[in-house]
């Protein structure tokens, strides 16, 4: 199996969030839900960051001058 | 108008210049009619007023004086040349001074132009017919040409026009040239050729052009042959030939028509000065872009994961309130809190007491305290 899409963990991660804000979720399960969603959180986190951090770099190798806004 | 004689020794005698006044005046009355003749001695000055040529009947040799101010002349574009057949519109005049006649010319036209104008007219109705004109076969032109195909004559004005035009506005453009004849009878299927060629070496975009000239010189560009090679050519094209009035078929079949070749030249390729300002502005906004939708998402992200924080605690929080309640309603239903208000339980050897016991009857009696004895008196 791929790796998931940034997109498809973000979701996954709301769907998680909701169903336990709705709190209609069985104890046992609950702890385990968390978890996962610290996890996809960790790994979009982590995904966001590499995106940033390689636009910065593409931008400093064009030698992007500062935009005028 | 009036003319004077004079009574010289019992006659009647004109001068010279009443009589070829007389002359001018009554051929001032003939009617504006069609000479038909060939053109020799043509003769045309640029400081000269009118141009001058004689009109020879090809049968009898009868020859006719023509005169027809210069700018009319030059206005039909007829590019005549000696031995050429014409209809000329016109009235007789005389120039006084010399006492010489002359057709004053106020139209010429080739002889047989009509037959000509008349089958063009046919060709293009088939050819409408046929759909090859239609709107919707127009394509539009690349934006970015990587190589353009560029038909002419092999004289310099139009090529240089096409070329000036392309390299000013695009100085890296590629263009295929391709010489042919663009006026005689061999023109149209060169110019065909020329289309076909310039397409299979891989041109994404054609130009034919050709600068003004007569009638006949344009009639290459309303050949069939060649309105049908630039319908079938796999690439748009665009027509620039002969003046604005001009309105050859292959006008009518390129997917877009120029007024003139630079025009056509400045229409295939975009303004790399432009380009390049426009690039940039792009190039900006996308940095900009991707920089929002970065912290977008880490915006989101963020928010997310602080309710994904909360929510365990919460959902505990939630279930404890509920064990509480649950709770509480139990507690409610015990015996203690009646006790808790005071209230006694008397138990007797054979249970709870209800109606009041023998004296002498040993009791257990419970308190919110605690239990106790007692006997019955």
């Amino acid at each position: 199996m791929s790796e998931p899409t940034f997109e498809e963990s973000q979701t996954e991660l709301e769907r998680i969030v909701e169903r336990l804000e709705r709190g209609d979720v069985e104890l046992e399960e609950l702890t385990r839900l968390w978890e996962r969603g610290e996890e996809l959180y960790r790994r979009c986190a982590e995904q966001l960051s590499g995106a940033q951090g390689r636009i910065e770099e593409l931008a400093r190798r064009l030698g992007s001058e500062p935009s005028a806004e | 108008m009036k003319v004077e004689a004079s009574e010289v020794e019992g006659r009647k005698v004109f001068s010279v210049r009443a009589f070829n006044q007389g002359i001018s005046s009554w051929l001032e009355r003939l009617p504006t009619v069609w000479v038909e003749g060939e053109v020799t001695e043509l003769r045309r000055q640029e400081r000269w007023a009118s141009v001058f040529f004689t009109l020879k009947d090809p049968e009898s040799g009868a020859c006719l004086a023509v005169q027809m101010k210069r700018g009319l002349f030059d206005g039909l574009r007829l590019a005549l040349v000696n031995g050429e057949r014409i209809h000329v519109y016109g009235r007789p005049e005389l120039y006084e001074q010399r006492g010489e006649f002359h057709l004053r010319a106020l139209t010429i036209e080739r002889y047989g132009l009509g037959e000509h104008l008349a089958a063009l007219e046919r060709l293009k109705e088939k050819l409408a017919g046929e759909g090859l004109f239609a709107a919707e076969h127009k394509r539009p032109l690349p934006r970015f040409p990587r190589l353009i195909g560029l038909v002419t004559g092999n004289d310099a004005a139009a090529k240089r026009d096409v070329l000036t035009a392309i390299t000013t506005r695009f100085p890296p453009a590629q263009v295929l040239v391709a010489e042919t004849f663009v006026q005689g009878a061999r023109a149209a299927p060169a110019i065909a050729t020329a289309v076909g060629d310039l397409c299979e070496r891989g041109v994404d975009v054609l130009i034919v052009a050709r600068g003004g000239g007569s009638f006949e010189d344009l009639l290459p560009f309303s050949d069939e042959r060649l309105v049908r090679a630039v319908a079938s050519c796999p690439v748009p094209v665009v027509s620039a030939v002969g003046h604005e009035q001009d309105m050859p078929l292959l006008d009518l079949v390129a997917d877009v028509r120029a007024s003139t070749p630079s025009v056509a030249g400045r229409l295939v390729v975009p303004d790399l000065a432009e380009l390049r300002g426009s690039l940039d502005r792009a190039r900006a906004a996308l940095d900009r872009g991707a920089r929002r939708a970065c912290e977008r998402y880490a915006d989101r992200l963020g928010a997310t994961h602080e309710r994904l924080r909360r929510a365990p605690l919460l959902a505990l929080e939630r279930r404890q309130a509920r064990l509480d309640g649950v709770h509480g309603r139990l507690l409610a239903l015990s015996p203690r809190s009646t006790l808790d208000r005071g209230y006694a339980i008397v138990r007797a050897a054979d249970g709870l007491v209800r109606v009041p016991p023998r004296a002498g009857t040993e009791l257990g009696i419970d308190v919110a305290g605690g239990s106790f004895g007692a006997v019955t008196r």
